[in-house]
């Protein structure tokens, strides 16, 4: 059976070595094998080839073995905290993200240079290594530069964030589909930013729930640092409704 | 009691009235039967033929592919499952109440002795269109979602021809079983068991008893189901979707399938029953006015005699039900839709049906109702009949108003939900309060107006003959009103197979757009299952009376006795009810009774007097010999006159507010609606706890469930909520059942009367606002889930399922059981009136409650 290497980078960082296809191991992080709710999952297909004695990589053959009665080993965690900064651009793979109820989606990853159609304010969802909301001018690239610039004295050496959707109506409030906890607070954010050009971006929340997590997804996954981006488009919504319904109707619960 | 002294006895017209047929020259071994009875009968096999003939189109097309009929199994296994169970609860319910009935009529002889038989066809008729409906919704469900993929007009087409089964089989099997009791009462019951013909009086309150049978059926259909269907969906969505994650209508959900069958035994087969029973309360109990307006109120020009007159007036509304039939299924023809059509034009086509039918019903009663009744009385009877459909309609877009997410009630619910679940709570409680004007005002003008234009403020008999035909009126299309309120679940359900079996998306949008349709005409069913139980409740009342008058009669015939030689003689029968006798022309004794008691006046009346004291209640027994020129002079100088009516009555038992025992009686009403409401949600709390246990269990236990490899025990889902459903339905429908013949016991008629009007106007309200808060909180959500404040997922939503799971038992437990619950208790009422009038007088004379 096949080993292949996961990253799991929502919320929980850690390097899982299993012998479970994307699905069947998205499934598994989600539900367990014993009805238990973990929550949505979000990780990475890492090269199955890449290697890193210091990720205890050098030791996955002999740790990640089927077990005793012929069935596959489902997760073996190999390593721990600060683990998706030492694993280089070009060995992530496909982003997968799994629903509550272990249904599946598969993002493909292509390098990102684009520069953004809208002026902004963006606002974002950091996932890893911070889990803060902010809102921004900048656009996903600059604020990717930005945020791992290490000439600066405040930054992390590789960021995972998610544009997400930030639509205000005609009277300057956010749109009422949007499923965001304390929407005036947004607004109040939005209007910040706005009026001081200066303020590069703003922390709406620290540590903010993630409900309807998948609802609120704009134009995608955003993996980088300082030497580059990876992006993983995420499909709209009459496209998620269409050809990937069963995945949508769960995402959309919560 | 000084009323002793104002009551008289009259041999009055009434006694030269034709309760026999001989006394009309109609030689009673041929009593023809009226042209009229064919329609009956005949219009009942066109709706029953026209729902089989529906039945077999339906079956003729596409149940889907291999995966859509295996859901659809599923459910229509869990469906019968539960109606098995239920059938045989009921069956010994039915047996036991059979067998009190049988030891009334034949040991205490205290009610007519075809009562338990009556009981027993109403409810198996109603039991047999409680089938019938949901064979023929749980085989349509996976057909529409079929006919969806070819069209929404076909889909359209299907979830309604099998709704209209329903409607058809409920109205077709009450016409006939009507119609049928007719034949047999009238025309060969004295030939087959010897005597003189039944009197139409008799026939009337014979054929009332069978809606006890009809409504027993309706209640366990109601309670049960609506235990059911809650317990499973309870269970469906806090551990498959609050726990698990896992979507609506998802395979892997154990309870899933038992929430599909809990919409088909709550609102397909209890409703069918409640409606069942309604429409064939309403009927009877204005057969029973028609005839008993006829006594009181003398007959009416026209007519050569009062015989002739109360069949004219019996016929009014099995004349106009039935012919409600044909034009309910010409309304069904007209529902159609077109591709692509919106929720308006969906709305639309309903209501092309509906308003086409009423309209043709108005139409019609102009045409029939002079060709039966007097040009005096018919057209305001024809009025009475348009205000009947008018308050169903109105009540029907109150209903819609107060719970579709298109009015601002529900918008105000879902506003509320973001500043949390309490301002919702608060806020639909609000909501669903307020919506009671609606149908209470249609209820009360309708009830004013139909009682004025039949001139019921002159002549109050006539003027419930009114309200009685009001009622039918609204019922008369009941063959299309019905279809659109089965039509929910199996637009629900053909939506949850699409779901289940992963149809694609255009048949899913079609399928939602049927469903969300249904949503509505399945909250306006509720309103007018309600609204038709008030507007009945005021002739069910006055059928109590007219059960009670018999009632006294059949207690002076238990004792009849005349001496020989004696052109009369009274009885003593205690507690101021005197037996007055006669022998008839040829000197033998005749098996009917009748009161008459008028106030005296120094013109019309000679006081009787009993061992020199004045008698308070004179029963006298009237032959066809009792003429007005007897050999007695104390009779011989009364002057045909009034009968005891509904008044004297009220008089002599005291049902005044006065009356401690009647205001007693209005409190334990009033109980009763909160005692069964918080029974029927206790229940539903407890049967619920086992769903979620039992699903974790699967969870826990299946492991492969969550992964999809394990399909979920299913079956032991149902069996679990059928077996909560039938323990948890015992108790509050014993308390129903018990409650009135308790309260009669122990308070008397006048408590039974309190008893009544305290649970009619705390029951309608209360129904009328749990129905609609439930209904206003689910529509709240669901408009929340299209995105508005947050949409799925939100905190707003969350709030918003909170309070669906909280309007879940109010809109389809107790709301909808309270109104069986007044017609229950009338009934129940109704049918015991003989025991409580025998028996009251002593219990009361032995606690010193007076009598």
């Amino acid at each position: 059976m096949d080993i292949h290497l996961y990253l799991m980078c929502y919320r929980t960082e850690a390097l899982v070595a299993s012998q479970l296809e994307a699905e069947e191991f998205g499934q598994y992080m989600a539900v367990g094998t014993r009805k238990k709710t973990f929550g949505n999952v979000v990780f990475f297909e890492i090269d199955p080839k890449f290697r890193s004695p210091d990720l205890h990589l050098d030791e996955v053959e002999a740790k990640c073995k089927a077990r005793p009665d012929g069935t596959p080993r489902r997760s073996k965690y190999m390593s721990l905290y600060r683990v998706m900064e030492r694993i280089p651009l070009s060995a992530y793979g496909k982003l997968h993200l799994t629903t509550r109820d272990g249904r599946v989606l598969s993002l493909d990853g292509r390098e990102f240079e684009e520069e953004p159609t809208s002026k902004g304010p963006f606002m974002y969802a950091e996932l890893c290594p911070l889990t803060s909301r902010v809102v921004s001018h900048l656009s996903p690239k600059a604020f990717t530069q930005r945020i791992t610039d290490s000439a600066t004295t405040v930054y992390v050496p590789r960021i995972f964030f998610a544009e997400t959707l930030v639509e205000l109506d005609s009277e300057g409030r956010l749109a009422s589909y949007l499923p965001y906890a304390n929407p005036g607070h947004i607004e109040d954010c939005l209007r910040e930013v706005e009026e001081h050009p200066n303020k590069l971006s703003k922390t709406v929340d620290r540590n903010p729930p993630l409900q309807a997590f998948y609802r609120t997804i704009a134009s995608g996954f955003y993996l980088g640092d300082s030497t580059g981006i990876k992006f993983y488009r995420y499909p709209d919504v009459a496209t998620l409704d269409a050809d990937h319904h069963k995945w949508w109707r769960s995402a959309s619960m919560g | 009691m000084s009323y002793a002294h104002l009551l008289y006895l009259a041999a009055s017209s009434f006694s030269q009235s034709s309760l026999f047929a001989v006394a009309d020259g109609i030689d009673s071994s041929i009593r023809p039967l009226p042209w009229w009875w064919h329609v009956t009968w005949v219009c009942a096999i066109i709706a029953l033929v026209s729902a089989a003939s529906f039945y077999r189109w339906i079956m003729n097309q596409s149940e889907g592919n291999e995966r859509m009929q295996e859901i659809a199994r599923y459910v229509r296994d869990g469906a019968y499952a539960y109606l098995h169970r239920q059938y045989r609860v009921v069956t010994i319910f039915f047996i036991v109440i059979s067998v009190l009935l049988a030891i009334m009529a034949f040991g205490l002889q205290v009610q007519h002795r075809l009562v338990p038989f009556a009981f027993l066809t109403g409810g198996f008729f109603s039991g047999l269109a409680g089938f019938f409906g949901m064979k023929t919704a749980t085989s349509a469900s996976a057909r529409t979602a079929q006919g969806a993929s070819y069209s929404l007009d076909q889909g359209l087409k299907l979830a309604f021809r099998a709704g209209a089964v329903m409607g058809l089989t409920v109205v077709g099997l009450a016409m006939l079983d009507i119609s049928l009791w007719f034949l047999y009462l009238y025309k060969f019951h004295h030939v087959l068991f010897g005597g003189e013909p039944m009197s139409l009086e008799t026939i009337t309150v014979v054929m009332l008893c069978f809606g006890m049978g009809a409504s027993s059926q309706a209640l366990f259909a109601r309670v049960g189901g609506g235990i059911y269907t809650k317990a499973a969906d309870v269970g469906a969505d806090l551990v498959g979707k609050v726990e698990a994650g896992i979507p609506e209508d998802d395979p892997r959900n154990p309870a899933t399938i038992a929430d599909n069958v809990g919409d088909n035994v709550g609102d397909v087969a209890g409703m069918g029953a409640d409606l069942y029973e309604s429409y064939a309360g309403s009927i009877l109990a204005t057969m029973a006015l028609g005839v008993a307006a006829v006594s009181f109120g003398g007959v009416p020009e026209g007519f050569e005699s009062a015989f002739s007159a109360q069949l004219a007036f019996l016929s009014g509304p099995m004349v106009l039900a039935a012919l409600g039939i044909l034009l309910s299924l010409a309304g069904i023809f007209l529902v159609t839709t077109k591709e692509g059509a919106t929720m308006k034009d969906l709305m639309w086509s309903l209501n092309k049906g509906i308003w086409g039918s009423s309209a043709l019903v108005v139409a019609v009663a102009i045409v029939i109702m002079p060709m039966l009744l007097p040009a005096s009385v018919a057209w305001g009877v024809v009025s009475a009949i348009t205000i009947g459909l008018l308050v169903g309609l109105v009540i029907g877009y109150g209903t819609e108003f107060y719970t579709s997410a298109e009015f601002k009630p529900t918008k105000g619910i879902a506003d509320q939900a973001v500043s949390g679940t309490g301002p919702l709570i608060i806020d639909g409680i609000a909501a669903g309060l307020m919506s009671t004007w609606i149908p209470i005002t249609a209820v009360c003008v309708g009830m004013m107006v139909s009682f004025a234009m039949c001139r019921g403020f002159e002549n109050l008999a006539m003027g419930l003959y009114g309200v009685g035909m009001a009622s039918v009126g609204m019922l008369s299309t009941l063959g299309i009103t019905l279809a659109t309120d089965a039509y929910g679940p199996i637009a629900d359900n053909a939506g949850g197979n699409a779901e289940m079996a992963g149809l694609a998306k255009e048949v899913r949008e079609r399928t939602d757009a049927l469903d969300s349709l249904g949503n509505t005409t399945a909250a306006v069913g509720k309103g007018f299952a309600i609204g038709s139980a008030a507007l009945t409740s005021l002739a069910l009342l006055a059928a109590y009376i007219e059960e009670v008058r018999v009632g006294i009669h059949r207690e002076a015939a238990a004792v009849y006795q005349v001496e020989e030689g004696a052109d009369y003689n009274v009885l003593d029968l205690g507690f101021g009810k005197y037996g007055l006798f006669f022998p008839g022309s040829d000197s033998s004794h005749l098996g009917n009774y009748t009161i008459s008691a008028i106030r005296s006046t120094s013109d019309n009346s000679v006081e009787v007097m009993v061992n020199g004291e004045p008698v308070g209640m004179i029963i006298n027994h009237i032959g066809a010999s009792v003429k007005p020129s007897t050999a007695d002079p104390a009779i011989s100088e009364l002057i045909a006159t009034t009968p005891a009516g509904l008044f004297d009555f009220m008089e002599y038992y005291e049902v005044t507010l006065m009356n401690p025992k009647v205001l007693v009686g209005i409190f334990a009403g009033v109980l009763m609606v909160f005692v069964f409401g918080a029974m029927t949600m206790k229940a539903v709390g407890r049967a619920a706890m086992a769903m979620v246990m039992e699903v974790r269990r699967q969870f826990r236990e299946l492991p492969g469930i969550m992964e999809g490899t394990t399909t979920p025990d299913y079956a032991r889902c149902v069996a679990i909520s059928t077996a909560g459903a039938q323990r948890e339905m015992i108790r509050p429908s014993l308390l129903a059942v018990l409650a009135p013949v308790l309260v009669g016991l122990l308070l008397g008629v006048a408590g039974v009367m309190g008893l009544l009007v305290g649970g009619l106007c705390a029951g309608f309200a209360m129904a009328v606002f749990m129905a609609n808060a439930g209904g206003a909180w689910d529509n709240a959500k669901k408009l929340i889930e299209t995105g508005q404040h947050g949409g799925k997922g939100s905190d707003p939503h969350k709030s918003a399922v909170v309070g669906d799971t909280v309007g879940d038992p109010f809109k389809d437990t107790t709301g909808p059981s309270l109104n069986i619950l007044i017609k229950l208790m009338n009934m129940v009422s109704i049918v015991f009136a003989g025991l409580v009038v025998k028996f009251a007088p002593e219990i009361a004379a032995f606690l010193g409650m007076g009598h």
